[in-house]
């Protein structure tokens, strides 16, 4: 068997506490190979020492057969390893074949070569059998496009073997498909190997060859996804062997009561994303809407919290017309928001912990003129328990915690508020599954109490967990509604492609 | 994991101390630097009061400018804000003779302003640079239109007590303003709602909109901070003289306050820094335009060395950062 790269017994800790201890890991060349564990299990951490991003303690790296030593990000290039981080990388106001060649430009005299840079982004893509524009606008492409022009920037750099870092989290599934094609086809015409990163088990058993398993720093196993008898691999065990005990199959929907509608939206439009939606929401409801990207539920669960204006359209609240131009006033009338990219959306990256949790609420501390900050801490040291947040000071950085614990801080700081309506804009957007199923046991608890949920989100296999009650919609039309008994992945898939149930 | 293991190791003990308060090791090491350099004329309790009676009006604007810094805008305006202000101050000082409603209308106007600044910048969508931009210009040609580009003299001879009076005949009650202003807004930017909302803003303003908050309110409160502020400092400035002159009074004092708040920490990207690293961010640049007159730099350098200063004290904290 041909290995692309063989790391040996590498050992890496910080300050002391060791995030790597003795892994081995190898990739066979020419695969597509999985590496999964949960948040802080040091899976970046091992493939930021292959890149070069930092340094080992201890270990050995052979790429090809080759013994290597890799101490910057240019010696990995240079060894045609390419790293294509979480974060695209991508510069929205320059063109494709600008960002192809960004830091790399090609010169002729003072000016750049923009044909010569033109014609070589064109190769790459004919290579690859992609339609992309070299001179379209990079701002103007799809979410998967800007991934493959990220995924062609390593092509053009004659990469071999290619380290991904949780490259769809942002697409939709037919993107997805679209992505792994694409990867599969340089592996097949190009001899390249991928190191795929992931948290999604589904993409991982359906697109990839091989998948390694790290757990605390340790390594726990590598297995092919098809076994020799051309079984596949189940998720549940993957996901077991991810946190160390069963989980996938944890049935986390609990039936619950359903009271009176509490929310009551007719004709609701938003120009060009929202056409005429009308639904009910119970008390003590999941109500889950789901699509593929540029259905539109995005832009109505805004406009439900006042993020966004209706052109026209109702809304009752407790049978009372209501209208919010701005969150604060649907946060006044009850309504809270979790919103989706936890990143730019909630994330205050200055505050502590403890001042994320509060600030929604934070009329409540007021002591005379000043903040009390017993009353803060007493607050913030409640919701730590509660949802069981993994932070041992309130007063670190927000930005210090896992993706976990980070959005069950933005859930806390909602419920400091009380709500009754609670909207969650892809509640487990990169969460890692153990977090995960925390985070439904508490949207469970949330509705069992009789507060009236709706769930957004890309994510039948979610959806499917935890909701009562799932409007589809599709280019902005609500085109379906599910019962919990009716709830299927594939009458979801029909329903937000645009088809009709029979 | 690395992330999260080396953030943790910056906030606890010494590396959160060099990371908040490096400002201090830069104001300590330049006192000495002073202190060897202008001996015994430097380092005396009377010169330390002229330091801060120097940078009183600039260090009271520089923390109203700390905060709008903080919301991640800017306001150019200030200096000649103050002119405008002063004018109103003497005149009615002047129609009415009397001192408290002279200083009750110039601290009303003084916010007005401040607060259609800032309905601008948020109603309008305008970014503060270009809206305070066009108000320095604005306040500075009106000012010289409506003195014919003389000055205006106060006459309530009681009015120049206000900055010209010295407790036990030493210690000048400026001193007792900028100490005033310094714990006011340290108590604010701290300990209210207000401050941690400032914060939030500038760090995340999509977040803190989406956590409920008026976000355009917080701004508009920021700005209103920054026209208390001023009007103070053009109180205190328009006793010391007695006059405001239209042409030249308050120049460059944006620029001056700008760099004491940054050299205090204040990130002009916004959501960083404190007050009490713009109290250092004061006296640094107020201890280099003291010293380089004590070893009698010559003048036209003066602001060439506080150019370098200022950027070397920035780049040190960015380093202590890292």
């Amino acid at each position: 068997m041909e290995y692309a790269l063989k790391m040996n017994s590498i050992n890496k800790g910080f300050s002391g506490v060791p995030v790597l201890k003795n892994v081995d890991f190898s990739v066979e060349k020419g695969k597509i190979h999985a590496l999964l564990g949960e948040n802080g299990a040091g899976k970046t951490t091992l493939m930021n020492i292959l890149g070069g991003v930092i340094s080992m303690d201890s270990g050995s790296i052979e790429l090809f057969g080759d013994p290597v030593k890799i101490s910057n990000p240019a010696e990995a290039q240079k060894n045609r390893v390419a790293f294509i981080h979480q974060e695209l990388n991508v510069v929205n106001d320059l063109f494709v074949y600008e960002n192809m060649f960004l830091g790399h430009e090609l010169h002729k005299g003072a000016t750049m070569d923009a044909s010569t840079m033109i014609q070589k982004t064109k190769e790459v893509f004919e290579r690859m059998h992609v339609e992309i524009d070299p001179r379209a606008m990079m701002g103007d492409l799809q979410a998967s496009y800007k991934q493959i022009v990220e995924i062609a920037k390593s092509v053009l750099m004659d990469a071999k073997l290619i380290i991904m870092d949780e490259p769809t989290t942002s697409l939709t599934q037919p993107e997805v498909e679209n992505v792994f094609s694409i990867m599969r086809n340089l592996i097949e015409e190009h001899d390249v190997t991928i190191i795929f990163i992931s948290h999604k088990l589904g993409e991982v058993v359906e697109f990839c060859d091989y998948y390694t398993v790290l757990r605390n720093g340790e390594m726990v196993g590598t297995h092919p996804i098809k076994s020799e008898n051309g079984e596949l691999a189940k998720q549940a065990d993957i996901a077991r062997m991810m946190v160390g005990k069963s989980v996938m199959d944890v049935e986390v929907y609990k039936p619950h009561e359903i009271g009176e509608v509490i929310l009551k939206a007719s004709d609701l439009c938003i120009e060009k994303h929202v056409d005429h939606v009308s639904f009910d929401l119970h008390a003590g409801e999941i109500l889950g809407i789901t699509g593929l990207l540029g259905d539109g539920k995005d832009e109505l669960v805004r406009g439900l919290f006042g993020d966004m204006p209706f052109a026209s359209g109702t809304i009752e609240k407790n049978g009372k017309v209501v209208k919010y131009n701005h969150p604060a006033k649907a946060k006044k009338a009850g309504i809270g928001m979790l919103p989706s990219n936890r990143k730019e959306n909630a994330i205050i990256k200055d505050l502590t912990v403890m001042q994320n949790m509060t600030i929604v609420t934070l009329d409540q501390y007021k002591n005379g003129l000043s903040l009390s900050r017993a009353k803060e801490s007493k607050v913030a040291l409640e919701y730590k328990e509660k949802l069981n947040i993994k932070v041992d000071n309130l007063a670190n950085l927000i930005t210090s915690l896992s993706g976990g614990n980070q959005q069950k801080v933005v859930l806390a700081k909602w419920l400091t508020a009380d709500p009754d309506i609670m909207i969650l804009s892809n509640p487990t957007q990169g969460v890692d599954v153990g977090a995960k199923n925390e985070i439904y046991g508490i949207i469970m608890e949330l509705a069992k109490a009789g507060m009236g949920i709706i769930v957004t989100s890309g994510e039948a296999q979610e959806i499917l967990k935890i909701c009562d009650r799932v409007l589809v919609m599709y280019h902005g039309v609500l085109k379906g509604e599910l019962q919990r008994s009716e709830l299927s992945e594939e009458a979801i898939m029909i329903l937000s492609t645009g088809g009709i149930l029979d | 994991m690395s992330e999260e293991v080396k953030e943790m190791k910056k906030n606890t003990g010494w590396h959160k101390f060099v990371r908040e308060y490096s400002i201090i090791l830069v104001a300590v090491g330049l006192i000495i630097v002073a202190t060897i350099l202008g001996g015994a004329t430097f380092m005396n309790g009377q010169n330390f009061i002229n330091i801060f009676r120097n940078n009183t009006v600039l260090g009271i604007i520089a923390f109203g400018m700390a905060f709008v810094i903080i919301t991640g805008n800017i306001d150019l305006s200030v200096g000649t804000q103050l002119v405008v202000v002063g004018i109103v101050l003497l005149s009615v000082l002047n129609a009415t003779g009397n001192i408290v409603i002279a200083l009750i209308v110039a601290v009303l106007f003084s916010c007005g302003l401040s607060a259609g600044v800032g309905a601008i910048i948020t109603k309008g969508r305008v970014p503060s640079f270009i809206v305070t931009l066009g108000m320095q210009y604005i306040y500075r040609s009106l000012a010289i239109f409506i003195l014919d580009a003389r000055g205006i003299s106060g006459e309530v001879d009681a009015f120049q007590q206000i900055s010209n009076y010295e407790i036990g005949g030493v210690f000048p009650l400026p001193l007792i303003y900028f100490a005033v202003v310094f714990f006011v807004c340290f108590y604010i930017s701290k300990y209210t709602v207000l401050g941690r909302r400032i914060y939030a803003v500038g760090s995340n303003e999509r977040a803190t909109r989406l956590s409920g908050i008026n976000t355009d309110k917080v701004k508009i409160m920021a700005f209103l901070l920054m026209g208390i502020t001023v009007a103070i400092a053009t109180i205190i400035e328009a006793s010391r003289m007695n006059s405001i002159n239209s042409a030249s009074s308050g120049n460059g004092y944006e620029l001056n306050a700008i760099a004491m708040a940054v050299v205090g920490g204040i990130a002009m990207e916004g959501g960083k820094g404190h007050m009490i690293g713009v109290l250092f961010g004061v006296i640094i640049l107020g201890v280099i335009n003291n010293i380089l007159t004590i070893v009698g730099m010559n003048v036209y350098l003066v602001n060439a060395v506080k150019g370098a200063i200022i950027i070397g004290a920035v780049l040190l904290q960015h380093k202590k950062r890292d």
